[in-house]
C-alpha cells in the first residue's frame, strides 16, 4: 500500500506536494493557538476539511480509481468557507448581505451542476469534473478578494499590511484562484476517466500554485500574535 | 490535434496573465496602502505644526495686548493721575489757608484716593507685565508672585530650586513657566481651599522640571477633562506647553492635596538682551 502511494508521489509530485503542505498552516495555527480568532478558526477547519478531501483523493489517485466527486462535492463546501473569512474582514453591512446571500445560490447551482454533468450520479467510476461551478467558484472568490482589497485601501485601518495575517491569506486566495480561474473549465475535459483530454503542463498550474497559497496563508498565520490581531 | 495545442497555448497565456495580474493587485495595494499612510501623516504633521503656529501666535498676541494696556495705564493714566496728585497738593495748600475744616478734609479724601488709585494702577500695570521676569529671571519673578500672595492671604507658599543661580532661558520659555507656575497657584488658592503650596522648579542639562504641589483637597484631572469642568486654565497650560513641546502630569499624592509637574526642554536665552515680545513675530513653518 505504502508503495503505491510512493510511486504516485514519484510520478506526479507537483499534484502530492499541496496534499503534504496542507499540514503547514495546520500545524501553525495549532501550535500558536491560532484558533482563538475566528477567522483563523474557519481557516483551519477549511484547511482540515481540505487535508482530509485531498488525502481521499490521493488514495484513490494513487490506486487509480476515480476520486472526482470528492472533487466536485469540496467545491461549494470550498467556496463557502473561504468566503465566510470574508464576512469577518468586510465592514461594511450590505457586502456582509451579499456574501451570505451568495451562499444559497452557489451551492444550489453547484449542485445542480454536478447533477447536469454527471447524468447517473450513482456510478462513480463514470464521474465527470462539473463544468461551470469551478469557474463561478473563481469569478465570485476574485470578486470578493478584489473587494476586500479596495476596502483596505480606502479605509487605511490597517497600519502594516506585512504584519497581517490576512492579508496573506487573501494573497494566496488571490495567486490561487487566478491560477484556476482559466482551467477550471477545461478541467472538465480534460480529468475525464475516459477520453479524457490531455493539457499537458497546464494541469499543474492550479497545483503549483496550491502550495503557493498554502505557503502564504502559512507566512500569514506565521505573523499571527494573541491579542494583537484586532480587527 | 493541432486545434487542441492551440489552445493550450491560449490557456496558458491567459493563466499567466491572469497570475500577473494577480501579483500587479498585491503589489499595488501594499504601495498604495504605504503611500496613503505616508502621506496621511504628512498631513497630520502639517495640521500640528499650523495649529502649533495659530496658537502660539494667540498667546503672543495675548501677551503684546497685555503690554500695550499697560502701558496705556502708566503712560496716560499714570502721568495724569501723578499731575492730578500735584494739582491737588497745590490745591491742598489753598484750602488750608482758608481754614475751613470741612473742606480741609474733604481734601484729604480725595487726596488719599488719588494716591490709591495711583497704587492700584502701579499694581495692575505690574499685574499685567511680569517686569521682574524680563529684567531678573524665573526665580526673582516667582519669588517676587508669591511674597505679594502671602502677604494678601494667610498662606505658606514655599519655593525651592536646585540651583542657586538659574541660568537665564528664552523669553517664551520664562513666561511660559511664568504663566503656568502662576495658574497652578491661582487654582491651588482657588480651588483646593490649602494652607500651604509648595513650588519646586529644578534644571538639568535637558530639561527644567516645575513642580506645585498643594495639601489642598486634590482632583481628578481625567474626570475634570471629561466632565467639561475644566475652565480655560488647565487647557490653556496644555497649549502653551504644546508650543515649547513641553508636558504636563498631574498626580495625587498619597497623603492628600495635588501635584502638577511640567516639564521643558531647555532652551537657553540666546543673547544677553532679553529680545522683545513681539506679535507678529515671523517663524518659518515647514510645510
Ligand atoms: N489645585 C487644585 N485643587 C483642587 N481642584 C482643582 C485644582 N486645580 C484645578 N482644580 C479643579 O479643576 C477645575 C479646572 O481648573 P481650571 O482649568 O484652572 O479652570 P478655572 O480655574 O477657571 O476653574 C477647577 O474648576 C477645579 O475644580
Ligand atoms: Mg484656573
Amino acid at each position: 500500500m505504502l508503495e503505491s502511494y510512493f510511486s504516485y508521489i514519484i510520478r506526479q509530485p507537483v499534484i502530492s506536494a499541496p496534499v503534504f503542505l496542507n499540514l503547514l498552516p495546520i500545524l501553525l495555527i495549532w501550535r500558536k493557538r491560532a484558533y482563538n480568532e475566528k477567522l483563523l478558526l474557519i481557516l483551519f477547519v477549511y484547511l482540515i476539511l481540505k487535508l482530509c478531501v485531498d488525502l481521499v483523493m490521493f488514495d484513490l489517485a494513487s490506486h487509480r480509481q476515480n476520486n472526482v466527486i470528492y472533487y466536485n462535492v469540496s467545491i461549494p463546501v470550498r467556496y463557502v468557507l473561504t468566503s465566510w473569512m470574508y464576512y469577518y474582514e468586510f465592514d461594511n453591512k450590505s457586502h456582509r448581505r451579499w456574501l451570505l446571500f451568495s451562499w444559497p445560490l452557489f451551492v444550489g447551482f453547484s449542485m445542480w451542476d454536478i447533477i447536469h454533468t454527471n447524468s447517473s450520479i450513482g456510478d462513480v467510476h463514470d464521474q465527470n469534473v462539473v463544468l461551470y461551478s469551478a469557474t463561478i467558484e473563481s469569478l465570485l472568490m476574485l470578486f470578493w478578494i478584489m473587494l476586500y482589497f479596495y476596502d483596505t485601501i480606502r479605509a487605511l485601518k490597517i497600519p502594516n499590511l506585512l504584519t497581517y495575517p490576512f492579508f496573506w491569506i487573501c494573497s494566496g486566495l488571490l495567486l490561487f484562484y487566478s491560477s484556476f480561474l482559466f482551467i477550471a473549465p477545461v478541467m472538465h475535459y480534460a480529468a475525464r476517466w475516459d477520453q479524457w483530454m490531455d493539457i499537458g503542463t497546464l494541469d499543474y498550474i492550479p497545483y503549483v500554485f496550491e502550495s503557493v497559497s498554502l505557503i502564504l496563508f502559512s507566512i500569514g498565520i506565521a505573523q499571527y500574535r494573541d491579542n494583537s490581531y484586532a480587527k | 490535434m493541432q486545434n487542441n495545442d492551440e489552445l493550450k497555448l491560449a490557456l496558458l497565456i491567459a493563466s499567466l496573465a491572469m497570475l500577473m495580474m494577480a501579483f500587479f493587485v498585491i503589489a499595488f495595494v501594499m504601495y498604495y496602502q504605504k503611500k496613503r499612510f505616508e502621506e496621511e501623516k504628512r498631513i497630520n504633521d502639517i495640521e500640528k505644526n499650523y495649529n502649533r503656529l495659530l496658537l502660539d501666535t494667540a498667546l503672543n498676541s495675548e501677551e503684546t495686548e497685555r503690554r500695550r494696556i499697560a502701558q496705556d495705564l502708566h503712560d496716560d493714566i499714570g502721568t495724569m493721575l501723578s499731575l492730578t496728585k500735584l494739582s491737588l497738593n497745590q490745591l491742598s495748600k489753598l484750602v488750608a489757608n482758608s481754614g475751613d475744616e470741612k473742606e480741609e478734609s474733604i481734601m484729604k479724601k480725595s487726596q488719599s484716593l488719588v494716591e490709591e488709585t495711583i497704587l492700584h494702577v502701579r499694581r495692575i500695570t505690574r499685574d499685567l507685565v511680569p517686569t521682574t521676569l524680563e529684567r531678573f529671571g524665573l526665580m526673582e519673578a516667582i519669588e517676587e508672585f508669591i511674597h505679594k500672595l502671602e502677604e494678601d492671604n494667610n498662606l505658606v507658599i514655599a519655593f525651592q530650586s536646585n540651583t542657586e543661580e538659574f541660568p537665564r532661558q528664552g523669553q517664551k520659555l520664562e513666561l511660559t513657566l511664568y504663566r503656568i507656575m502662576q495658574e497652578l497657584v491661582n487654582n491651588a488658592i482657588k480651588h483646593a481651599s490649602c494652607t500651604k503650596i509648595d513650588i519646586v522648579l529644578e534644571i538639568d542639562e535637558e530639561m527644567i522640571g516645575l513642580r506645585v504641589t498643594d495639601n489642598g483637597v486634590g482632583f481628578d484631572p481625567e474626570k475634570i477633562k471629561e466632565s467639561n469642568l475644566a475652565g480655560l486654565g488647565l487647557l490653556g497650560i496644555e497649549s502653551r506647553l504644546a508650543i515649547v513641546n513641553g508636558t504636563v502630569q498631574y498626580e495625587q499624592p498619597a497623603k492628600g492635596g495635588s501635584s502638577a509637574i511640567a516639564r521643558i526642554p531647555v532652551n537657553p536665552a540666546s543673547g544677553n538682551k532679553p529680545e522683545p515680545l513681539h506679535p507678529f513675530r515671523r517663524e518659518r513653518v515647514n510645510i
